[in-house]
């Protein structure tokens, strides 16, 4: 039997992969993809969740809301990579640190 | 939890035999020709392919930033049909409202992509 | 929701005004019709509040009283905007449309009636920020802003909608209305779904609010900004972040008291000494203020700590008295950077001889800021306070005042190089709009002081 709990469990291991890219830092596309992780384990709890909301469909509203808002970040966090990568030559995001105390 | 809730492993089987038939044909065709088909090894067949046209340098090379704009332009407004598939399946239920709505939603889409045109980030040079 | 419709159409006709290269029509244009907005928000009030859209939006009074609020710190900075991006591109459309489009998911934030729209009102607020942060496509520190900005906003949108799945897969609903009945049916069969839930939007919007631990990103992204988009992010932003917070606890969660009010305590304490000891050291003023606001972020929450009745109003003075205070002090940064090239404190050196006026409008956003009694910073501490005090949060209190003497400490700085440090130097040109600015945000924040009342009654 799958039960919720199988598609909870999923989500919080896409939750906690997406989360250690972030925390690892290498490299700004792979944050990116860490984040995107974290975004559609949260869209897949919400479509899991739907399933018991079978008035409303509530959750798989709100699950296109977000890939479609996730999708317009993306699209602006690579112009903002591309436009780092010209200037810095890296996008590790541990060596563009001009900024600090 | 009530049961008509649950699923079943057996309501996955079909989305299994699709990943299964859709990762075959891909894995069967290149073997299927690699086994059956003629073997000719000349410089050309094994170049890259650019519609005829002289093979000038590598292909993994930085390329212009005017076809990342336009994939990203893409990307955006190509998302934007997911809104289209709910209302589309109910929209006998939304009459005359759904569709006005639908319209200022497309309008306002039609804004943007006026102003992508107008700014001149689709022309090449 | 007349006055969401106006905002969005009227960032839509700032970008083809743009396009159809009116540029001298643009500042009007965004001001005529921000001011409209504020008319129909004016035009709303008072009326019963029903939930709008299928329980989307709600303009109750709250909702209302922070939108204007959002809506006319977004004219203050217009107005500072007369001339600063003409400079740096001739695409000067984009800045006010990406600024519109901000204040229109800011306000979205402030009236939420679903955490459908939480969401969406705190993507459009953030996305267009990213790219403000990153305006100077050819300044370094910009395009590291705008990535840091980016990584950090988009990391803390991440928890946002896994705690808003959460909360839904323990409610069943978005609506806050069916939230708050499931909370009030169940009060022993919470679901820890339900908890966990809190605890993840509680650490996403403390990144949008940039408290501590996750402050990290604003000195940064609050440095390498152009100074503009400081202001915005360091008013508009945090108002939006405090209220939208506000908004979804107080509905939602007041029965959960005992669980998330110790959370929030902790982080609270940290929030105020990482942001007043870090202030201490710095160089650069626009970092120090970068500093002080995370502290002042602190003060906001205790709003939060001592949930209840009043916590909008003294939210609403605080914010009010912090965001006038934060434009005079950046605004005057910019006229000062352009005139020194420094955003050092010796850049304020004998500026009190030559520019009296401007001094005086900068030592008032100061004592403001430090919370000094005859200004509205002061008032809004004692709200905040006197809040926390009847809660019986002694010990919240003391660490508060502490705080408040570090922060005392390094306001007066710039108050001490303006006055005390005598240098040749010329005077600086204070052009028109920037009069007006200074002299609104300077008056109101003296009257706010003196006659507080006019503002504590609203919500």
């Amino acid at each position: 039997m799958i039960t919720l709990t199988h598609f909870l469990i999923v989500g919080a291991c896409l939750f906690s992969i997406g989360l250690y890219a972030v925390m690892a830092r290498r490299n700004a596309i792979m944050v990116l993809v860490g984040i995107e992780l974290m975004i559609n384990a949260a869209v897949l709890n919400l479509v899991a969740f739907g399933r018991y909301d079978s008035e409303h469909y509530g959750g798989q509203a709100f699950a296109l809301f977000a890939i479609v808002l996730a999708a317009a970040s993306v699209a602006v966090a690579l112009a903002i990579i591309l436009n780092v990568y010209r200037h810095y030559k890296t996008i590790n995001p541990e060596d563009i640190n001009h900024l600090k105390d | 939890m009530e049961s008509e809730l649950l699923s079943t492993p057996q309501d996955f089987v079909p989305i299994l035999i699709q990943l299964i038939v859709a990762a075959g044909f891909g894995v069967g065709t290149i073997i299927i020709t690699h086994l059956i088909g003629p073997k000719v090894r000349t410089e050309n067949k094994l170049g890259a392919f650019e519609s005829g046209v002289e093979v000038i340098g590598n292909a993994r090379q930085p390329f212009s930033i005017k076809y990342f704009i336009v994939a990203i332009l893409f990307v955006i407004f190509d998302i934007e049909v997911i809104f289209m598939y709910p209302w589309a399946v109910n929209f006998r239920e939304f009459g005359l409202s759904g569709l006005i709505e639908m319209f200022v939603f497309m309008g306002l889409l039609l804004l943007g992509f006026i102003y992508i045109i107008k700014r001149k980030a689709l022309e090449w040079d | 929701m007349s006055a969401i419709i106006t905002l969005s159409l009227l960032a839509i006709l700032v970008l083809y005004l743009g396009l159809f290269k009116a540029r001298r029509a643009l500042l009007p244009v965004s001001l005529l019709g921000l001011v409209a907005t504020v008319v129909l928000y004016g035009v709303q009030w008072g009326k019963t509040a029903e939930p709008l859209y299928s329980g989307m939006v709600l303009f109750d009074h709250f909702a209302v009283v922070f939108s204007v609020v959002c809506v006319i710190l977004t004219i203050l900075v217009l107005l500072l905007s007369k001339d600063y991006f003409d400079k740096s591109s001739p695409h000067v459309a984009e800045y006010y449309a990406l600024l519109l489009f901000s204040l229109t998911g800011a306000v979205l934030v402030v009236s939420f009636h679903n955490l459908a729209m939480l969401f969406i009102g705190i993507e459009i607020m953030s996305v267009a920020l990213y790219i403000l942060a990153g305006i100077r496509k050819k300044d370094f520190a910009s395009n590291e802003a705008a990535l840091k900005y980016f990584l950090m906003g988009a990391y803390s949108t991440g928890f946002l909608l896994f705690g808003i799945a959460l909360l839904y897969g323990a409610s069943g609903s978005f609506d806050l209305a069916a939230i708050k009945e499931y909370v009030v049916s169940n009060p022993q069969g919470i679901s820890p779904l339900f908890y966990a839930g809190i605890l993840l939007l509680i650490v996403s919007l403390a990144f949008k609010l940039g408290a501590a631990p996750f402050h990290f990103w604003t000195p940064d992204v609050y440095d390498g900004s152009p100074i503009l988009i400081t202001i915005f992010m360091a008013t508009v932003v945090k108002t939006a972040a405090i209220a939208g917070f506000l908004r979804l606890f107080y509905f939602c969660f007041i029965p959960l008291q005992d669980f998330w009010v110790p959370v929030l305590l902790v982080m609270t304490i940290i929030t105020l000494f990482v942001g007043n000891l870090t202030a201490i050291v710095q160089q650069s003023v626009k970092r120090m203020l970068a500093y002080s606001s995370i502290s002042h972020a602190g003060y906001l929450l205790f709003a939060i700590v001592a949930i209840g009745a009043t916590s909008a109003n003294s939210v609403l003075f605080y914010v009010t008295a912090y965001s006038l205070s934060t434009i005079i002090g950046f605004g005057s940064l910019i006229l000062v950077k352009r005139a020194t090239g420094s955003e050092h404190f010796e850049a304020f050196n004998g500026l009190a001889k030559k520019n009296p006026y401007l001094s005086l409008a900068i030592a008032i956003a100061m004592l403001s800021l430090a919370g000094i009694p005859l200004t509205a910073g002061f008032v809004g501490k004692f709200m905040m306070f006197s809040g926390v005090l009847a809660d019986y949060q002694v010990l919240l209190v003391v660490l508060a005042v502490i705080n408040a003497a570090m922060g005392i400490f390094y306001y007066f700085r710039v108050i001490v190089a303006m006055y005390f440090k005598p240098l040749d130097r010329d005077a600086i040109v204070v052009s028109g709009p920037y009069r007006v600015v200074f002299f609104l945000a300077a008056l109101i924040t003296l009257l706010l002081g003196v006659y507080p009342a006019w503002l504590t009654g609203l919500i």
